[in-house]
Order: C-alpha cells, then sequence, then structure tokens
C-alpha cells in the first residue's frame, strides 16, 4: 500500500525572478501603447474594441494621438493554441459589432435541440437538461475560426498582431508592469544561439493587458509577486477534444455525466455539431481528482466506444485531437482585483469562466471589452496607474460576468465530495439561485490534493476509432522542432509515483518512468497547462511550437 | 507531323538509365502521335550513343566534344536549340534530373514552350495531356498543352525502359566556337560532401529497431542505406531510447512525419508511436520475423524472416541492380 | 550591390490537401499561406550579400492577387528595403507566363543579382528563375547549395547526382536557391514593425493564357493493401522486381 501522493511536493517554486525583470527594456525594445498578452478571444476583442474607440476619438478630433496596439500570440498564427468545445452564447458579438448580423459571425451550426444524459457502460438515461446548461439561441462554434476572425478584424483596425512570439516574463519599474518580454528562437537542445537564431525581444507598453488564457504564466507571476489574493486557489480541469468528419450527421448538442468517469472525479463529456458531419466531442475531468491513475486521454478513447457516440463515430474520420485545461474555481477564485498600475488581466486567466453552463468565451470577450473602454479613459487622463484603471474592475463587477460568477459560485465546488453529493448540493443551488447551501466551499490547490496511486486497466487503442496518445499529438498538428530545449522545468527527484500520475495525466505522452527515472519528451507538449498545474512547470519556448489547431 | 525529340544524358561517355526512360516514353509518345522518334546526346569525345536505337529512337543525334564533358548549359541548350530550329518537334523529352531541371526550362524559354516538370504520365487526348505531382506529392495535376510544341522533362523511374530497336541513323554533329557572351561555366565536378542526409528530407529511409539487437548492428542498415543512395539510416524510438542511435534520428515520436519516397522498416514491430510518424511514406518495405507485426499491416510489400539473413541479402542485390543501370 | 529576389505566397508544407470544388484547384479554406521556403534562402542570401557589400538595395517582387501583400510584407520584416506586387487575379498554370511577367519588371531595374529560390512547394516546376535567366540574356546557376561572389563574378556550387558541380559565372547573373545555402533569419519583432512603413508598389499587370491548360487536380490514389512477398532471404529478389517494376521506386 503506497503512501498518498501529494503533487505539490515534487513542484518546483515558481521562478518570479525570471518572470518578472526590474530592468530596463533593452534597445532594441518596441514601444506600443497598449500591448495584448496572448492573442486569444479576450485579446482580440479588447484590441478592436480600443482601436474603435480611438478611431472614433481622432475623428471627433482629439489630441490622444497615433495609439499603436500590439498583440503577442504565442502560437505560429492565430488560433494555433486556442481550444474549446464550444457553444458560444453570441451577446459578446453582438455588442462589439452591433452592424453585424448573427450570419456574419463565425458561427457554427445554431443550437436548436440539446440533451443531457447520465451514462452507464453500456446505456444512458436522458436527463432534464439543467437550466444552467440551456443553450437555445446559441451557436456551436470553433474557437480558432472565432480567433481568426477576430484577428482579421483587428489588423484592418491597424492592431498589429505579432504571432510566433511568446510572452516570457514582464517588464517592471517599481510596482509598475512597463511591457512585456518574448522568447529567443533559434536555440539548441542546451539552449545556446544555433542556426537563425533570434534574441528575446522587448516590448513596451503604457498598459500591458494579460490575455494568457487558463493558467497563464504571467498572470501567476503577477498575482503572486503582488501577493493579490482570492478567496479560494485556482481550480482546474483538463479538457482532451476530437473533432471528427462523421457518416451520420448530429442535429443536436449533447452533455453527459456518469461513465466513464468514475464516481470521485468531476466532469462530463461534450458533442456538438459544428456542422452536421464535423463533430466536436471531448471530456472534461476535475485534476483535483483522487486517483493517480486517472487519463482522461484515455477515458476519452474509452468514451467513443459506447453506443451514443460510436453511432456518429463509426465510418467517420478524426479530423483533429488536442487538449486544453479550464479555469473552475468560479467566483471565489477569482482574484481580489484585476488591474494594476499598467496592468490588466482578462478571460480565462483571471478565471472568467462559468463551469456548469460551460462558457467562457463570451466572458473573455465581454472582459476585453471592459478593459478598452478602462484603458481608453487612462489613456486620455494620461494616467494608466492601478487607480485609474480600477474602472476595469468595476465594469466587470456590474456586469453580467460578475453575477452569473456568483450565481454558480458553488456548483462546481460541491463536487468535490463527490458526484452523487455533488449532483444534490447543485442540484438544489440550481432550484435556489445559488442561495442554498449558500456559504463559501473550501477547495484545495489542485496540487495540494492526495491521490493514491491506482493501477489503471490497460488500453489498446484500435487506430480506427481509438488512438493512442503519439498518434493523437501528430492529430494536434504538433510540428515542434526536434532539436528545441526542453520547456518544462521538473521538481528534483521526481519518485516513480510522481512520474507515474504525470504519464497519466499528461494527454500528450510527455512524461514517462523510464530505466529508474523521469523522462520528458517535451516537443510532444500540446501547451494544455496539465503540467502546470500538477507536475512540472511549464515555461514558454520558441514561437510557434506546439499544436497547430485548425478548426478546435 | 511533328516529331519527338528525346534528349539523352549520359556520364563519363555512356548514357545513364534515365536516357532510356526517355527514349521508352518518347516512343510511346510518338506511337500515339503517329510520328518519330529523334535522340540528341550530348557529352565528352568519347561518347557512346547508339542504344538509344534500341529503345526505340530512329534518328540519333550525337554531339561529342570534351568540352561538354561537364554540363555547359549555354552549350548543351544551343546544340539542342539548333536541332529544333532544324527539324519541327511537337514534343522535347528530358529526364527531370539535375541537368533535365536547368535544361528543360532554359529549352522552354528560348523556344517559347511551355515546359511540363517532372510528369509522371503522359497522354494522348485531343493533345498531349501530362500528369504531374504537385504540393509535395499530396496531389497530382492533369494538365493539357495547349501549344504546338512543349517540353516535358520526365520523372527518374516512372517510365520503365522497353526495348523496340529501330534501324536508326546516326550523325555526328559538330560543336561550334564556344560564346564569348557572359555565361556561366561548370568548371569542375567535386566528390559530394559526406553530410549526412537528414531523415526527414532523405528520399529513402532505411530504419532499424529494437528488432537489431544491438547498436553496432546498424552497420548493416548503412550498408543498405549506401547501396540505395540519397538514404538516411533511422531508428525507431525503442532503439532511440535504448541510446543505440542519436535523437535526430528518431522516426515518429513529436508527430512529425517523415514522407519519404521509399521506408524500410526493419526490426521494428510497428508500435503505433513509430507508424504515425512513417505512415506517409509513399511505398513502406516491412522486414520482421515476426510475421503478426503490426508493421505488416501499413507495409506495401513486406517479408518475414531474419533481418540478419535478409539485409545483407538485399544490399547484395540493390548494389547489383544499381551497377547494372 | 542591386539585389531582386523574386519569391511566391505557397500552402504551408504541413497543409493537408483537399480539392476545391472546381476540381482544377485546392480548397484555400483553413489553409495558412507562407513565403515559399525556398525563396527564404535566396532572401536571406540577398540580406547577407547586400550587408557584406556595406550598401546597396534588396527588392523583392511576386506576382498574384492582393493577398500576396502579406507575403512581400514578411519579407520586408526579415530586412528587405521595398517589395513589387504584380497584381493578377489569375492563377498561372504555365511558369512561361510568370517568367515573362516577371522579366517585364527586372528588365528596367540594373540589378546585379536577381534570386530565386529552387522551386516553390506548390507547383513543383523548378523553372522560373531560369527561364527568367533566358529571357533577360543573363548567366544563371540554379539549385545552388554554396556561394561566393568576388569583384564582378562568384562561384556556386549545385548538388547533381553523385556529386557537386563548382560553376563560375560572370555578374550581373541570375541564381535560385536550394535548402543548405544559409539558414534564413526569423523577422524580428522590430522588423515586422518597420515593415508597415517600408514602400509597396502594387503594379496590376495582364497576362496571356500560357501554354498549359489545368484539366484536373486530384488526391492520388488511395493506398492499397500491402502484401508479404515472401520468407527469407530467398525472398528479396521478389522484393526487388516488386520495388522496381510495381511501385517504381528503384
Amino acid at each position: 500500500m503506497r503512501r498518498p501522493l501529494v503533487p505539490a511536493d515534487y513542484q518546483p517554486p515558481l521562478p518570479l525572478d525570471q518572470l518578472i525583470l526590474r530592468e530596463p527594456p533593452g534597445p532594441e525594445a518596441i514601444e506600443l501603447d497598449v500591448l495584448f498578452v496572448g492573442g486569444g478571444p479576450a485579446s482580440l476583442a479588447g484590441a478592436i474594441e480600443l482601436a474603435r474607440l480611438v478611431r472614433r476619438d481622432k475623428q471627433e478630433g482629439s489630441a490622444l494621438g497615433d495609439i499603436q496596439i500590439g498583440v503577442l500570440e504565442k502560437g505560429e498564427r492565430l488560433g494555433d493554441h486556442c481550444l474549446s468545445g464550444a457553444v458560444v452564447n453570441p451577446r459578446a458579438f453582438r455588442e462589439l459589432f452591433p452592424e453585424l448580423k448573427d450570419s456574419d459571425f463565425p458561427f457554427g451550426f445554431p443550437v436548436r435541440a440539446e440533451a443531457v444524459y447520465f451514462l452507464s457502460e453500456r446505456g444512458q438515461v436522458r436527463l432534464p437538461t439543467p437550466p444552467t446548461m440551456r443553450n437555445h439561441g446559441f451557436y456551436v462554434a470553433s474557437l480558432c475560426e472565432i480567433v481568426r476572425w477576430l484577428g482579421e478584424k483587428a489588423e484592418q483596425l491597424g492592431v498589429n498582431v505579432f504571432a510566433g512570439y511568446p510572452a516570457g516574463a514582464l517588464l517592471v519599474d517599481g510596482q509598475r508592469v512597463i511591457g512585456a518580454r518574448s522568447v529567443p528562437k533559434g536555440l539548441d537542445r542546451e539552449g545556446k544561439p544555433a542556426g537563425g537564431y533570434q534574441p528575446a525581444a522587448d516590448v513596451t507598453a503604457k498598459v500591458t493587458a494579460l490575455g494568457e488564457g487558463t493558467r497563464g504564466l504571467l498572470t501567476q507571476a503577477y498575482f503572486e509577486w503582488q501577493r493579490i489574493p482570492s478567496q479560494n486557489p485556482q481550480i482546474f480541469a483538463l479538457g482532451v477534444k476530437e473533432l471528427w468528419e462523421t457518416r451520420q450527421p448530429l442535429d443536436r448538442v449533447i452533455h453527459t455525466v456518469g461513465w466513464p468517469l468514475p464516481n470521485d472525479a468531476f466532469g462530463g463529456s461534450f458533442m456538438y455539431p459544428l456542422e452536421p458531419n464535423v463533430v466536436a466531442l471531448g471530456l472534461v475531468v476535475g485534476l483535483d481528482s483522487p486517483d493517480a491513475g486517472l487519463d482522461v486521454h484515455v477515458l476519452l478513447q474509452r468514451m467513443k466506444l459506447h453506443p451514443l457516440f460510436r453511432q456518429y463515430l463509426d465510418g467517420g474520420e478524426l479530423l483533429e485531437w488536442g487538449a486544453k485545461t479550464i479555469p473552475e474555481g468560479g467566483y471565489y477564485a477569482l482574484p481580489a482585483r484585476r488591474h494594476g498600475d499598467g496592468v490588466v488581466i482578462l478571460g480565462d486567466a483571471a478565471g472568467f469562466v462559468n463551469v456548469p453552463a460551460l462558457k467562457g468565451i463570451h466572458y473573455a470577450m465581454q472582459s476585453g471589452m471592459f478593459a478598452a473602454r478602462a484603458i481608453f479613459r487612462a489613456l486620455k487622463r494620461g494616467d494608466t496607474s492601478a487607480a485609474s484603471l480600477a474602472e476595469y474592475d468595476r465594469m466587470v463587477d456590474a456586469s453580467f460576468i460578475r453575477d452569473d460568477l456568483y450565481r454558480t459560485r458553488n456548483m462546481r465546488l460541491a463536487f468535490k465530495d463527490g458526484f452523487y453529493a455533488g449532483g444534490i448540493k447543485a442540484g438544489l443551488m440550481t432550484l435556489t439561485g445559488g442561495r442554498f447551501p449558500g456559504g463559501r466551499i473550501a477547495m484545495l490547490a489542485d496540487a495540494k490534493a492526495a491521490r493514491t496511486r491506482a493501477v489503471p486497466a490497460p488500453f489498446t487503442p484500435d487506430g480506427t476509432l481509438t488512438f493512442s496518445k503519439v498518434d493523437a499529438v501528430f492529430r494536434s498538428g504538433n510540428a515542434t522542432r526536434d532539436t528545441i530545449p526542453s520547456h518544462l522545468v521538473p521538481g528534483r527527484d521526481v519518485p516513480q509515483d510522481g512520474a507515474e500520475l504525470y504519464a497519466h495525466m499528461c494527454p500528450a505522452g510527455v512524461y514517462e518512468w523510464v530505466n529508474g527515472s523521469l523522462r520528458i519528451n517535451a516537443p510532444n507538449c500540446v501547451d494544455c497547462k496539465a503540467t502546470d498545474i500538477l507536475g512540472p512547470r511549464w515555461t514558454p519556448r520558441e514561437g510557434g511550437s506546439g499544436p497547430r489547431y485548425r478548426r478546435m | 507531323m511533328a516529331g519527338v525529340l528525346a534528349i539523352l544524358e549520359q556520364r563519363d561517355g555512356v548514357l545513364k538509365k534515365v536516357s532510356y526512360e526517355v527514349v521508352t516514353a518518347a516512343r510511346s509518345l510518338a506511337d500515339r502521335l503517329g510520328t518519330g522518334v529523334d535522340a540528341i546526346a550530348i557529352g565528352p569525345m568519347a561518347l557512346d550513343a547508339t542504344s538509344a536505337t534500341t529503345f526505340g529512337a530512329e534518328e540519333v543525334v550525337i554531339l561529342a566534344d570534351d568540352r561538354l564533358t561537364l554540363y555547359q548549359p549555354h552549350l548543351y541548350l544551343r546544340a539542342v536549340v539548333e536541332r529544333a530550329k532544324a527539324k519541327d518537334y511537337g514534343a522535347i523529352l528530358l529526364s527531370a534530373t539535375a541537368l533535365g531541371k536547368d535544361l528543360g526550362p532554359r529549352l522552354a524559354a528560348r523556344l517559347g514552350c511551355p515546359l511540363a516538370a517532372d510528369v509522371a504520365e503522359i497522354e494522348v487526348n485531343d493533345g498531349i495531356v501530362v500528369s504531374r505531382p504537385v504540393y509535395a506529392g499530396k496531389a497530382v495535376c492533369r494538365a493539357k498543352v495547349t501549344a504546338p510544341c512543349c517540353v516535358i522533362s520526365l520523372r527518374p523511374n516512372s517510365v520503365t525502359p522497353v526495348e523496340q530497336p529501330r534501324t536508326a541513323t546516326l550523325h555526328h554533329a559538330v560543336l561550334g566556337l564556344d560564346s564569348d557572351r557572359p555565361v556561366a561555366r561548370t568548371a569542375a565536378m567535386k566528390a559530394p560532401a559526406e553530410a549526412k542526409l537528414d531523415v526527414a528530407e532523405a528520399p529513402i529511409v532505411v530504419s532499424g529497431g529494437r528488432g537489431l539487437k544491438e547498436p553496432g548492428n546498424f552497420t548493416l542498415l548503412e550498408e543498405l542505406a549506401h547501396a540505395l543512395g540519397a538514404a538516411a539510416v533511422g531508428a525507431s524510438r525503442a532503439a532511440v531510447d535504448a541510446g543505440w542511435r542519436p535523437h535526430g534520428d528518431q522516426v515518429g515520436q513529436t508527430g512529425k512525419t517523415v514522407s519519404p519516397g521509399l521506408y524500410f522498416a526493419i526490426g521494428i514491430s510497428g508500435a503505433i508511436q513509430h507508424l504515425a510518424g512513417m505512415r506517409t511514406a509513399k511505398v513502406i518495405v516491412a522486414i520482421n520475423k515476426d510475421k503478426d507485426a503490426p508493421i505488416f499491416k501499413v507495409a506495401d510489400y513486406g517479408i518475414v524472416g531474419d533481418l540478419f539473413e535478409i539485409v545483407p541479402r538485399l544490399t547484395q542485390e540493390i548494389k547489383k541492380l544499381k551497377a547494372g543501370a | 550591390m542591386k539585389i531582386a529576389v523574386c519569391i511566391k505566397r505557397v500552402p504551408d508544407t504541413e497543409t493537408r490537401i483537399k480539392i476545391a470544388a472546381d476540381g482544377r484547384s485546392i480548397d484555400e479554406s483553413g489553409i495558412k499561406f507562407v513565403l515559399n521556403p525556398y525563396d527564404e534562402y535566396a532572401v536571406e542570401e540577398a540580406l547577407r550579400r547586400k550587408e557584406a557589400a556595406g550598401s546597396g538595395e534588396v527588392v523583392v517582387i511576386a506576382l498574384g492577387s492582393d493577398v500576396v501583400q502579406e507575403t512581400i510584407r514578411t519579407a520586408l520584416a526579415m530586412g528587405v528595403d521595398r517589395g513589387v506586387l504584380l497584381k493578377t487575379d489569375q492563377r498561372v498554370a504555365d511558369p512561361l507566363v510568370t517568367a515573362r511577367a516577371l522579366v517585364a519588371e527586372l528588365q528596367t531595374g540594373g540589378y546585379d543579382l536577381i534570386l530565386f529560390g529552387k522551386l516553390a512547394i506548390d507547383d513543383y516546376h523548378h523553372a522560373v528563375g531560369p527561364m527568367v535567366a533566358e529571357f533577360l540574356g543573363l548567366p544563371c546557376v540554379s539549385a545552388v547549395v554554396r556561394l561566393e561572389l568576388g569583384d564582378g563574378k562568384g562561384t556556386a556550387e549545385r548538388e547533381v547526382e553523385g556529386g557537386v558541380e563548382v560553376v563560375e559565372f560572370p555578374l550581373p547573373a541570375v541564381l535560385t536557391a536550394d535548402k543548405g545555402l544559409n539558414e534564413p533569419r526569423y523577422p524580428a519583432l522590430k522588423g515586422i514593425m518597420a515593415a508597415k512603413k517600408k514602400p509597396l508598389e502594387v503594379k496590376p499587370v495582364t497576362l496571356e493564357p500560357g501554354g498549359l491548360e489545368v484539366l484536373q487536380l486530384a488526391l492520388p490514389p488511395e493506398r492499397k493493401p500491402g502484401r508479404i512477398v515472401g520468407e527469407g532471404p530467398d525472398a528479396v529478389p521478389a522484393l526487388i522486381e516488386a520495388l522496381r517494376a510495381e511501385a517504381k521506386v528503384l
């Protein structure tokens, strides 16, 4: 009987001295007015809104001058690292583009019908659709397509999109954020400059908006540096998703709970028609599971063999595969402030995700728009201090973002006691609009949750419906340079238990226990961030590394 | 009826195998067009091009001059252009070798004819229609020639030479004075650089796995690769993990594909992590002692048996084949 | 040194090909377009030669529709001084047509060096560079892997079957670049910003139809199930025969 494993015991600390740089920008630094870190929906909606405000202001004859807006994106192209279910609430699009109709937006199938099932290994029971999950009037969409579409709009407005440039550190002056430094390109395995070498570049800005997405590195660093607390630590789920071309058309949005998840894990699956014959499906599981053998990728593969899914997938073709974590802490995990001197934090990086509704994209965009308005007024005032940018937090707190998260504040957290107990509690919360049981349910950070080593049942993929991790990584479009230095930082002396936990946790097969030590196949990494949450630290690597999602 | 001209390539005065491919293709095209085949051979004094007639050429022009030992673009071009202007040709064929890829376009520009490069198949369908690989071989393009003449460079190895002797006339042409225009001149030929071919780029990859039992046994694969020419030696993850081969030789780990024209999987079971990396190879050959090894499901051709006996035999037979060419 | 580099916008190598509804072209939706990788070697070489000479100008010229401006900007971001787009919406099937259009632009330029990538990874013609050289009456070396330039002349190496040709040529000349010539630089952030301000001239051109007409673009036939040729070393001759005659890879 082995001792329970606490992943936090083997995690190195956040290297603040490498992430928060108290040095003046280099001589080759480019100067912007506003920098958005991360090319996702929050940053792009923010950049678009800001560019529009500036343009209108200019037309009205203001003295603001030429405002340079930039977006730093680590993927080779916008959208390459974006992944979501997704069923999108169009309200943020409608607000950002009042002159356009829903049919102009980059959406797929409109949701007309939906179903929720409780699965057992061979059967299913239809459940009434919980009110938090009603999606009628919303659209199935690909986040990649959304982001590329937003990106075009942003570039048309003169926003500088720098794709292939990860931000590796924040540049600060005193307590103020003055910009970011990117990551060098063209290093060899030992980290030395090789062919095509390009040193890290500095970008300075009056305001830096962090839209890094789930488990953003600079965001973590900022909160730790500034000692900004949250009532609960942020917790995460890992989602593994596949996109299939199917022979059978799908005409409704489907969610399931129950099998193949064990009772002590929180999560469920989704299956959405992006088009009737292009189906997105995936499994989302909380990373606080007490089962050290939890392997979300394998569970998804098993799940596809269930008749509910198989009826669509048989005879079809796997188009893409990917993975991403989702912040699930909700209201109580929101940082006490999401702004500072010269900085604001947007979207998933701030934790604006409504778990019971499985929504985050419209909150991300809305937060970007609020940030843009606050930043615009700050620029006009010539004051980009925390006091001035606090307007951003006030706008978020007065909006549906706060209201929705507050109403569902304990629903996910209730599940820490297991599916059935959690289900009952969540049901009560829904009925009472979140009032009962109301008090904050305390949570542990995922890495602090102990887990016991289980011996998972062996799984052999068939190569037609089910796939190994290596085959799957191939389908993520991952073409990371093989000779790139490893970007993952393990703790010292990771024991076998720890390595095996990592091996199961990682959907991309990065970790293995081989010949008595932890082996790290870093180029496999698809930047889902599960590793940063439970295992070795994630750091950004040469721009363009990682997956190349097309319609995820 | 405008004829077909075949441009022959030589090395050290002997016609290369690709020349017979070109004559065969020219003969086949000419037969369908109802016309004849001329061939032109350019090379050093020792050049012997009589064998072209065995493959169907009716008239062979030989331009033999030691100034033509190495490929001199302007002189080779002038020779062919003079011939093309002297007689009407509907199509001029050459092999898409390094020389052909250089001479073909120049010829097309000079004659004002379209160029179809690296063609795998030539049809006659109300005119000449060519098929050629595009997008790195991921698609095939069929295009029709809409001009009265065309230059076609033929993909090496896409045509099997067929002996169909004709009574032919051979005549020798004379190389005139060299040009005093500013031109590029080939000064010398060097031995190829010893640089190792990268597995991701080599046209042929010979990969070994755990079945090789020891790192030293990879020399068997190196010999095979050497015999094949332009081949790189790859390794399965198992072999790299065991420390037998460097990481750079690894096939199929991070999802990067190697996509050679020919892939040998030797002593590799075909664990999926390897398959993911080489599945798009054009032709896959597997050699394994286990007839149920998954690799045989993906391979186009396979031999079941002991690789330590099979690989040396394969190397031997390949050497014989290459020597015969 | 005044150097021109002719570049092309092509689909990325990793692209999965889907045939468009017209059956003659690829479905471009969702495809990432890049600067032709072989052209990157040409652009990099041009920049290095200009830097070595201490002064001069590097110009890129591309043929295509408006979207090609994005590709020209990539080259500008690498350090090229200015760009010219010969604008046409026509799809070109015949490399002679491309060559003639480029020649019209190049002939008045007074360039010391005109560089190309040896081939474009969509069409694989491997032709436009030498064609342009013939039209301009300039010396040309194709598929260059090594280059030395001196006073008014140069020496290039190119890989051929079984060896390396060493070619001497006078300037001005046309060269087409092959992999291995150099290691292209990544554009710096500063370069990307600066590229927006560099001159990019758009010149509409009309092209002749050319002598090739695309009838069909198709995916290669499905892989047929394989077969075990035999057992043991005695099966080798049968394997070789199959590879030679059937698969045509030997």
